[in-house]
């Protein structure tokens, strides 16, 4: 578009009355709303519609054995009186506080530590990047077939060479002691990466100059880290941590496939919970009662931590 | 205009067909037509378990005599469970045949997710005399029938419980004979425990199907009345008794991680020589003697499950074959399980793959059945027959057929493992156990006694 061609629009523009350009500006948004809406049904069909059958859902003692169950509302609360009274649910629940912060401080902490560690231009080193991505592009319950070979020890190489130095180490994902803790370390060991990834990234993105500046000020490599990149990447790890702590809360195939939620209940989260309550007993009314409770708290959940963290710094 | 003319058309054309159906000799291929059946499919689900891999080989045979064609696919045991629940809840008809899981039939068949099939074998039409509905071991069959006695699944397997010690040699070594009572088992398991590196017992980690025998061998029982009563009793000083002595028995003498052990894992534990005695189903025994991969094939001998101060119970269960009421080509799957329950493909995998717990009598009863289980110059077919015989004569294993008994297995899985790793004693494990059981019973509509 020529220079001339912009002056003369400009003048048109200048030339109109205000009704005129409220026209535009409301013709305007209804184009708007006319590209978006396909896309908001489009999500309403896949996300809110079962999400609204879930909530529906909770109201009703539905058991896929009794039909009759099914649209009954006569005691809708009934499902969430009964999460109040089940003491294995309590249980579940502090189990998947465990869970969730060792996973996600641990990964968070790991994951910053080895992106700074490997944030300098050298090919080794960006080998090396590529060999830590690996365990979170597996599939996850490839995933947790290598840990249950690891932790087996009739099949395992670690029991092997505790055996050799002649250490009598227990089967970890049958002691109560350590079940817990082997389920984290396996979590840890999968995502991870997925933190160092985006530090990595953010950290490729921090302005030079802005190191620099400090360095002429004197700061130290410890003053650096703690006053200029920690601000800067504050709101990366802010999502990884989010992200992260959700899919915690989602944790399923290395419980499905290491302990099954044992021994006993020592490593049987909520979600693994709900699921046994829906698949196994076909409760699927105050599974979801479970699940809408679990969703309501994740959304609280994040809300707190975003107000209470922050998103960072934001540099343009 | 156009349109009359091509509808004229169409219309002619139709009629002239029709006609000259009629009128001229059919073709070859019409008067050759084999079943009423020819190029239906259908679909076929079922557990992974030899019994239908075998039965997966001879597939061919069924649609060249029928026509009819089977996607038949197969999934691990719990999941398999899990969707099939789910499927048949919906009544679906994405399943024409599936696997009748005993431990879900009270469940399946109660809520009426499966086709009555009385309906096929009264039928001279649908079903011929000689394929005999009578010949199905009558304590296997009453998993699939309802309180009306009516039928809706035919049994391909009747698991019998039985004692498996792969490393005899080292029992009579230490001067002692297969067990026959729980006193005698503590007593073999101390004597070779560790010798030459076995593990002198192992189990995998269904505790609500392996402990239950023990429980009843010390007075105990899991419902009060079963299927009328379904009161839990959990929490009686037999059952704290009989848990305790269970967990011991895995601890003490099983292998390191048994708590986590699946089913192939115990067998294998066994079929590599690394634990010795293990009590479970014949299905799981039998390998450790006709298995290539076994190490023990000379040194396996089988025994009755021992007993207790309170009798022998061996558990024993049965599998079969359905048809879910949502089905829409019940007649073709109908004809497929008429073909692969019948006596002529049982005596087949039997005799071609030495399959050892079949249901049909005149099987069992055959002397190629008995040539087949002779195992190291034992007997086993008369061992089998021996718990069937168990199993049917007082009901005892009506506990596992109600339709609540996933739920409660689930707490007494739990109980054990608590027990065993000594999170909590027996009696305050078993007490949590009933109480989370009426829990869920109570949710399931149960009355209980309270």
């Amino acid at each position: 578009m020529s220079i001339g061609r912009v002056a003369h629009d400009t003048d048109r523009f200048a030339g109109m009355s205000s009704t005129a350009l409220g026209t535009i500006g409301r013709r305007q948004r209804r184009f708007f709303i006319y590209c978006v809406a396909p896309s908001l049904a489009v999500l309403a069909i896949i996300t809110l519609l079962p999400s609204l059958y879930l909530l529906v859902t909770s109201f009703t003692p539905l058991n896929l054995t009794r039909p009759e169950t099914q649209w009954d509302f006569s005691h809708p609360w009934q499902s969430y009186r009964e999460l109040l009274a089940d003491g294995r649910l309590a249980n579940s629940v502090w189990v998947q506080v465990k869970l969730s912060f060792w996973t996600v401080s641990l990964q968070l902490l790991i994951g910053l530590g080895l992106a700074l560690l490997l944030n300098v231009k050298s090919r080794l080193l960006e080998a090396l990047r590529t060999v830590f991505l690996i365990p979170m592009v597996l599939p996850p319950i490839v995933v947790a077939i290598i840990w249950k070979v690891i932790y087996t020890p009739d099949i395992s190489p670690m029991h092997g060479i505790f055996r050799a130095l002649g250490w009598n180490v227990p089967a970890l994902i049958t002691d109560p002691q350590w079940a817990l803790t082997s389920i984290i370390v396996a979590d840890t060991w999968e995502w991870f990466p997925f933190t160092m990834l985006m530090v990595l990234a953010s950290l490729q993105m921090m302005p030079q100059e802005l190191l620099d500046a400090a360095r002429v000020d004197g700061a130290s490599p410890w003053q650096l880290t703690r006053h200029v990149t920690l601000p800067f990447i504050k709101g990366v790890l802010l999502v990884a941590g989010l992200f992260r702590l959700i899919d915690s809360i989602k944790a399923f195939p290395l419980i499905f496939i290491l302990t099954d939620g044992g021994p006993g209940n020592v490593t049987e989260v909520t979600n693994y919970y709900s699921f046994l309550q829906a698949f196994n007993f076909s409760y699927l009314g105050f599974s979801s009662a479970i699940t809408v409770a679990l969703l309501g708290a994740t959304v609280v959940l994040s809300w707190v931590i975003i107000r209470a963290v922050g998103w960072g710094v934001r540099v343009d | 205009m156009t349109g009359y003319r091509r509808r004229s058309i169409l219309r002619s054309a139709a009629g002239a067909s029709v006609l000259a159906s009629g009128a001229l000799p059919s073709p070859a291929v019409h008067a050759q037509a084999k079943s009423p059946y020819d190029g239906i499919t259908i679909n076929a689900s079922c557990f992974q378990t030899t019994y239908y891999e075998y039965l997966k080989t001879y597939l061919p045979q069924f649609q060249e005599k029928t026509g009819i064609k089977v996607n038949f696919t197969m999934q691990a045991f719990p999941v398999y469970n899990q969707r099939t629940d789910l499927e048949l809840s919906t009544r679906g008809s994405a399943i024409d045949v599936c696997n009748v899981t005993f431990i879900y039939s009270g469940r399946w068949i109660g809520a009426g997710w499966f086709t009555n099939l009385d309906t096929f074998t009264k039928d001279p039409k649908y079903t011929p005399a000689q394929w005999a509905p009578e010949d199905f071991v009558g304590g296997a069959q009453s998993a699939m029938q309802n309180a009306k006695g009516e039928t809706f699944g035919y049994t391909w397997e009747a698991g019998a419980m039985i004692l498996g010690a792969s490393r005899f040699d080292l029992i009579e070594k230490a001067g002692l004979a297969l067990p026959k009572t729980f006193d005698e088992l503590i007593k073999v398991c101390d004597a070779v425990h560790n010798k030459e590196g076995v593990a002198a017992f192992t189990a995998d980690k269904l505790h609500h199907w392996n402990w239950i025998p023990y429980l009843m061998g010390m007075g105990g029982a899991v419902f009060k009345a079963p299927p009328d009563n379904l009161t839990p009793t959990l929490d009686t000083p037999q059952a704290a008794r009989s848990a305790e002595w269970y967990a011991n028995l895995l601890m003490k003498y099983g292998p390191d991680g048994i708590l986590s052990y699946s089913d192939d894992q115990s067998m294998r534990s066994q079929m590599s020589g690394r634990a010795n005695i293990r009590t479970q189903a014949i299905t799981w025994m039998v390998p450790l003697a006709k298995h290539a991969e076994s190490t023990v094939q000379k040194t396996v001998r089988y025994g009755l499950m021992p007993a207790g101060p309170d009798g022998n119970f061996p558990g024993s269960n049965s599998h079969g074959l359905g048809i879910p009421a949502g089905s829409k080509k019940k007649e073709a799957a109908w004809e497929f399980i008429k073909w692969a329950l019948s006596k002529e493909t049982i005596s087949m995998i039997v005799e071609k793959h030495g399959y050892p717990s079949v249901c049909r009598l005149s099987v069992i009863k055959s002397p190629e059945f008995k040539q087949v289980l002779t195992l190291n110059g034992q007997d086993v077919a008369s061992l089998f027959l021996e718990v069937l015989q168990l199993g049917g004569k007082t009901g005892y294993m009506k506990y596992r057929t109600v339709p609540v008994y996933p739920q409660v297995g689930d707490k007494i899985n739990k109980a054990i493992e608590r027990i065993a790793t000594k999170q909590q004693a027996a009696p305050e494990s078993l007490k949590q156990a009933q109480a989370e059981a009426i829990q869920d019973l109570q949710k399931a509509g149960i009355k209980i006694d309270l």
